[in-house]
């Protein structure tokens, strides 16, 4: 299969599709090296994964590189990706800390207990076509940190930043056996899902096939799973919200990875609260005037030209599909401010992936384009009359992964925190990423599962606690 | 009228500024020898920049921090200056002052317009910047005293 740089649709690499067979062998490989790999003493574990971290770091500009050519996303954002990435290497290095457990002394007369952490086995990581690099480095160092291998399986749309890992992990000097990494598709999915050699699976990717798939199969195989999901983001404006850093944030999280990220906003409410008529009026203009003329001015293109503020999407049937939103949200009765169809580009590329961005006024949350993931550059403007209003319009969305407020007030920020039901929360901050020592967590439609991946929760996730109460006669 | 340009043109307009200068010192390094200590500390210097500058921005971005679109016209700093042959040392020195206050001003401007991100990156420009405007003045008083 053609892995295709979507910028100037040339073929840049061939991904194999791995057969079951090969799924097999990467499983059998992984359950023969983890006993040898439990029984590394977490400091060697942490030293590999240090190792690793120093070889990303050399290959830093080559990794962020290949990630625009393989994804379309700018090269400021494949660098960001990439340090989001090594992060996660980083943080999982701390091992020896994070995978320590506790203990008590004389929970009885002379009776002691503690508990310990131990890893299960094989784990499976699916990762998804829109961060190709980061997203498997939620989990993968954690699983491998703490004492498990690993059978990991890309995009198919953009597997090569993957591949470089596994080069670089051997060359760290973690052992064969202990990372390794499949490639396909459904088929593939399928096969780890089904495979009892597998004791958990890491999933991101979409609602459909997170919940309805993996989540599902992995109850039926008795799998624990962490189920990553989509997501319908909202960011409100309030009256007293610092009007150009609001607008600045706003342009990186509808449009940032060309809309093509599960923290992306996709509904800006522009709230009211506390103003008459007429002044909620003008600032409605002031807020949705600005976002659109600062959306117009974003510069599309090839992301490897640093100019550039936004790239194509994955592929021409993504383009398609947001093309299909675009045109139900007219026919819906939403007025498209700034259509993003009519593709503008700086350089001459083809137009096929590429999409400028859209903004429509006069959304509803109960329109096609209100309240489903659209997963492409384009924001849908609500307006609320009061905050209550805005969480209720953000409660109606079956979606949980985040929301953000804007506001210089204290009292409607920590409302905000404390009523939205949404797992990643953002005061003033327009993509609500959680650092690689915090989990990455989700609500509702947005994540099925438990414990979350990164940091702490990731640790949790990939150990099991073993409690041994003793006594001495 | 200022332009909006990517974190990422910031950079690469700041290594591009740096290389130049570093070259350009190692020149006068060459022609004067009257200064050639001072130009080779510059030259080492502009390298040094240039490391901090890439290892900030590499170290910080990040999309949680929002790719940052900075508004700042880069042809307003030129950083290409040619020596002619035969050109005194004065004229050199004066050369040398002109770069460093374009480099200056292109750092403080750096530093102001980057100031909503993570603070180790205005600190960055802030400090290349300090460089800059530390060397235009001890330049001020080798031309001072040269006259």
């Amino acid at each position: 299969m053609d892995v295709v740089n979507p910028a100037n649709c040339k073929a840049i690499a061939k991904v194999p599709i791995s057969t079951r067979d090969e799924i097999n062998a990467a499983v059998e490989a992984a359950k023969e090296a983890f006993p040898g790999w439990r029984r590394t003493p977490p400091l060697a574990r942490a030293r590999c994964l240090l190792r690793l971290r120093e070889l990303m770091e050399e290959r830093f500009e080559e990794l962020s590189r290949i990630q625009t050519m393989e994804h379309g996303k700018t090269i400021d954002e494949s660098r960001g990706e990439t340090r989001r990435g090594i992060e996660n290497v980083e943080v999982a290095a701390g091992i020896p800390s994070l995978m320590m457990g506790y203990n008590l002394e004389d929970i009885a007369a002379g009776i002691d207990e503690y508990l310990i952490r131990q890893p299960l086995g094989v784990f499976g990581i699916i990762g998804p076509y829109n961060f190709p690099f980061m997203v498997p480095l939620w989990f993968a160092p954690y699983a491998v940190a703490t004492g498990n291998c690993i059978v990991l399986k890309p995009s198919s749309e953009d597997p090569i930043s993957q591949v470089k890992i596994v080069e670089l992990a051997e060359e760290a000097g973690i052992p064969p056996g202990v990372w390794n990494l499949v490639n396909g598709g459904r088929t593939v999915v399928s096969g780890m899902l089904d495979h009892p050699g597998i004791k958990g699976v890491c999933f991101v990717g979409s609602t459909a096939v997170g919940r309805d798939v993996v989540y599902k199969r992995c109850g039926e195989t008795g799998k624990s799973v962490i189920s990553q999901t989509g997501a319908k983001n909202f960011l409100l404006v309030m009256p007293d919200a610092k009007f150009e850093r609001t607008i600045a944030a706003c342009m990186t999280s509808f449009y940032g990875n060309t809309g093509q990220r599960c923290l992306s906003g996709a509904n800006l409410i522009i709230v009211g609260e506390g103003l008459k008529e007429h002044e909620s009026n003008a600032f409605y203009r002031k807020v949705a005037d600005g976002f659109v003329a600062a959306a117009s001015k974003i510069r599309v293109g090839y992301g490897l030209d640093e100019s550039i503020q936004m790239g194509p999407l994955r592929d021409e049937s993504k383009k398609k599909s947001v093309i299909g939103f675009i045109e139900k949200g007219i026919e819906e009765g939403a007025t498209l401010k700034l259509d993003g169809r009519d593709v503008k580009l700086v350089g001459d590329w083809p137009h096929k992936c590429f999409l400028n961005p859209s903004a429509f006024e006069d959304v509803t949350p109960d329109m096609t384009i209100g309240k489903e993931e659209i997963f492409g550059p384009v924001a849908s403007i609500m307006r609320a009359g009061s905050l209550d209003e805005a969480i209720q319009m953000i409660h109606s969305n079956p979606y949980g992964n985040a929301a953000s407020i804007f506001t210089s007030n204290g009292k409607w920020a920590r409302e905000f925190q404390y009523r939205t039901q949404c797992g990643n929360i953002g005061i003033n901050i327009g993509i609500a990423a959680p650092m690689a020592f915090f989990p990455f967590s989700g609500m509702k439609d947005s994540f099925f599962g438990t414990l979350h991946g990164q940091g702490q929760e990731a640790v949790r996730f990939f150990t099991e606690s073993k409690v041994v109460i003793q006594r001495w006669f | 009228m200022s332009d909006q340009v990517t974190c990422s043109a910031i950079v690469s307009f700041a290594q591009r500024l740096e290389e130049a200068s570093s070259k350009f010192y190692e020149e006068l390094a060459g022609k004067y020898a009257e200064g050639r200590e001072t130009f080779l500390v510059f030259a080492r210097e502009c390298i040094k920049n240039k490391v901090l500058v890439t290892r900030t921005y590499q170290e910080t971005i990040s999309d949680a921090l929002e790719a940052c679109f900075i508004q700042m016209d880069l042809s307003n700093y030129p950083s290409e200056i040619a020596l002619n042959e035969g050109q005194s040392y004065q004229v050199a020195l004066e050369a040398a002052i002109k770069l460093e206050e374009n480099a200056g001003r292109f750092y403080s401007d750096a530093a102001e317009q980057s100031k909503s991100l993570l603070a180790t990156i205005p600190r960055a420009f802030k400090r290349a910047a300090e460089r800059r405007n530390g060397r235009r003045a001890r330049l001020k008083t080798i031309l001072d005293k040269s006259k």
